[in-house]
């Protein structure tokens, strides 16, 4: 490399400069947003469009209340819920055997079944998203949140499949062929060897899943639709914007109560989950 | 639920070898053959994600101008109509510029932050933290967040206000809807994009970056001599997941903050494809975008890999 000139000294300078300058902008537009939201939503929208980042009057809880009776944010949550954790069980009970035979297979039928899998990651699925309609109106299952949790774990399975296949090929043959001459059986070695094991993967898999179905809107919005006794709180929030005169307030108020399952879990589960969400995209 | 096909394993105690070779065939009867246990996963992937697009593929050779309309086989016409429709050409531009503008801008935005993370200055655990935010927040809610700030009464024209700047209506504008649903890409993809490009960076061996900084390079030479080359391949594989999700996935943030509008100033191809179906009905169209959509799909991926291949 050349001897630096003082003219490649300035623009390391400045490069150095400029990337502290991009990361701590950056963080500031991401801060900024959920500074406007917490405030906003303890005013009304006089106060807001007045003094946008001032602190509010009074702490008021109202906005909290208004939105989640106007959109039904209860069992907007309730539902998302449900149709999470259904779609995750649903999901580990389709992958988990999969990738067991995957990973123990040797012939070329199992090298194919992966191969299908990964495609997967080609398919845009959205765009099949009409005849996903078409689908759940012939299992008379349209604008009910089961059709969703049977849906959800299928986008899923490419994913799952080929993280778990992943962390089961780790696993030494002779610990197998030790528990295979024991008499277990398939299914018994692999719930007692492969899955004890494969604890981290089931992890990455939950969480990954578990930020992207919660997170679900358009399957959600044109399957479930709008009745409120079945639609999840993705649909349910965006109800808040109406084309004439929106309660701001309410509306980011009501965003806040969506944010906040999400961030509990990532507060809590911070490593595991930055692990999972680069492990999930690379592997994808 | 499948049961694997197997004969029970014999307890034989009889000669070790023997025994052995009996209990690898046991349990490893499947090994080898198909893999039995599979099958679920495949049946149900099948049906729900396989089926759709094989829909997808034969309805674009349909004329089905109604869910209520029996459906007749066109062959090419409704590509033919497609290729003569303004509509679909305006969404075609609008994805170009999407794409061509957003993905270098946030490729390269993130890498210029992951760079200055994986230098460990101060705080920049608080910034890994952070980077994480926009990944974890749904499209609804990010969208809500950029309506509540873009609308006329909002945070980004109250504070060109105090600057003494008038304000805009950002999304109802056609000159500037398009650019703000890029700006909404560009905030939710640059940290994710940053925290998966640092995480090859910090793979990068210690002690090529020593004999760098000793030849005198500092960050900038650094970051795009040293860094960017080692990363390359693997910025590839970032760019293409970002290059996929916006081609794909636009439509939900156009639904959510513009329908498209003003005009056809910001119907994306991915929204032409919703709009078809789920607003005029016309499935046939709908589903023909979505098969061009997949194969721009394909040949994006194709020309990506291509340009952030390994040179050497």
């Amino acid at each position: 490399m050349a001897k630096p000139t003082a003219g490649t000294r300035l623009r390391d300078r400045i490069g150095s400069i400029t990337g502290g300058t991009i990361a701590w902008v950056y963080a500031a537009l991401l801060i900024l947003p959920f500074y406007y939201f917490v405030v906003s939503s303890f005013k009304d929208n006089d106060g807001i469009f007045e003094s946008p980042l001032a602190l509010p009057a009074s702490w008021d809880l109202s906005n909290f209340t208004d939105a989640v009776r106007q959109a039904s944010l209860g069992p907007a949550i309730a539902n998302s819920a449900i149709t999470t954790v259904a779609a995750l069980v649903l999901t580990l009970v389709l992958a988990l055997p999969a990738s067991f035979a995957l990973a123990r297979a040797t012939g070329r039928a199992g090298r194919i079944v992966e191969a299908l899998f990964s495609l997967g990651f080609l398919i845009p699925s959205f765009a099949a998203l009409f005849p996903t309609f078409l689908l759940a109106a012939a299992m008379g299952l349209f604008h009910t949140r089961t059709f969703l949790v049977l849906l959800l774990p299928a986008t899923a399975m490419p994913l799952a499949v080929v993280i778990l296949t992943q962390f089961m090929r780790t696993i030494p043959r002779e610990l197998e062929e030790a528990a295979s001459m024991d008499g277990a059986s398939a299914w018994q070695v692999m719930r007692q060897v492969y899955l004890p094991i494969c604890i981290p993967g089931i992890a990455t898999v939950l969480l990954l899943n578990f930020l992207s179905f919660w997170n679900e809107y358009l399957y959600a919005l044109v399957l479930i639709g709008p009745d409120t006794a079945q639609r999840t709180i993705q649909v349910a929030l965006p109800t808040l914007k109406v084309d004439a005169g929106t309660d701001y307030g309410m509306l980011m108020a009501g965003t806040l109560v969506t944010l906040l399952p999400v961030y509990l879990v990532y507060t809590i589960l911070q490593r595991q989950m930055q692990k999972a969400l680069v492990s999930g995209a690379i592997k994808g | 639920m499948a049961v694997l096909v197997e004969e029970p394993p014999v307890r034989s105690a009889g000669t070790p070898p023997n025994r052995s070779r009996r209990g690898a065939t046991g349990v490893g009867e499947a090994r080898g053959r198909f893999p039995t246990f599979a099958i679920p996963a495949l049946v149900w992937y099948g049906l729900f994600m396989i089926g759709p697009v094989v829909a997808m593929i034969v309805i674009a050779f349909l004329s089905w101008p109604g869910m209520l309309v029996t459906p007749t086989f066109a062959g090419l016409d409704n590509f033919r109509v497609l290729f003569s429709d303004e509509t679909f050409w305006a969404a075609v531009r609008n994805s170009t510029i999407q794409i061509v503008v957003g993905l270098p801008v946030m490729i390269v935005l993130a890498f210029l932050l992951a760079f200055h993370v994986v230098q460990k200055p101060r705080g920049h655990k608080v910034l890994r933290y952070l980077l994480f935010i926009p990944a974890l927040i749904s499209a609804p809610a990010t969208a809500m967040m950029f309506y509540a700030m873009l609308n006329p009464d909002g945070l980004v024209n109250g504070v060109l206000a105090t600057l003494g700047i008038g304000g805009k209506a950002w999304l109802a504008d056609p000159a500037t809807a398009l650019g703000a649903l890029i700006v909404v890409d560009l905030w939710a993809g640059i940290g994710y994009s940053a925290v998966l490009i640092a995480s090859r960076l910090d793979g990068v061996d210690g002690e090529v970056v020593q004999a760098a900084r000793m030849d005198g390079a500092g960050s900038w030479r650094l970051a795009w001599g040293v860094y960017w080359p080692i990363a390359r391949d693997f910025i590839g594989v970032v760019a293409m997941l970002q290059f996929l999700s916006m081609l794909f996935s636009s439509a939900q943030n156009v639904l959510l903050l513009t329908q498209g509008g003003p005009g056809t100033a910001t119907t994306t191809l991915s929204y032409l494809v919703y709009q078809k179906a789920f607003v005029d009905t016309d499935l046939g169209y709908s589903q023909a975008v979505g098969v061009v959509l997949f194969v721009l799909g394909l040949v994006g991926m194709f020309i990506i890999r291509r340009v952030l291949r390994r040179t050497h």
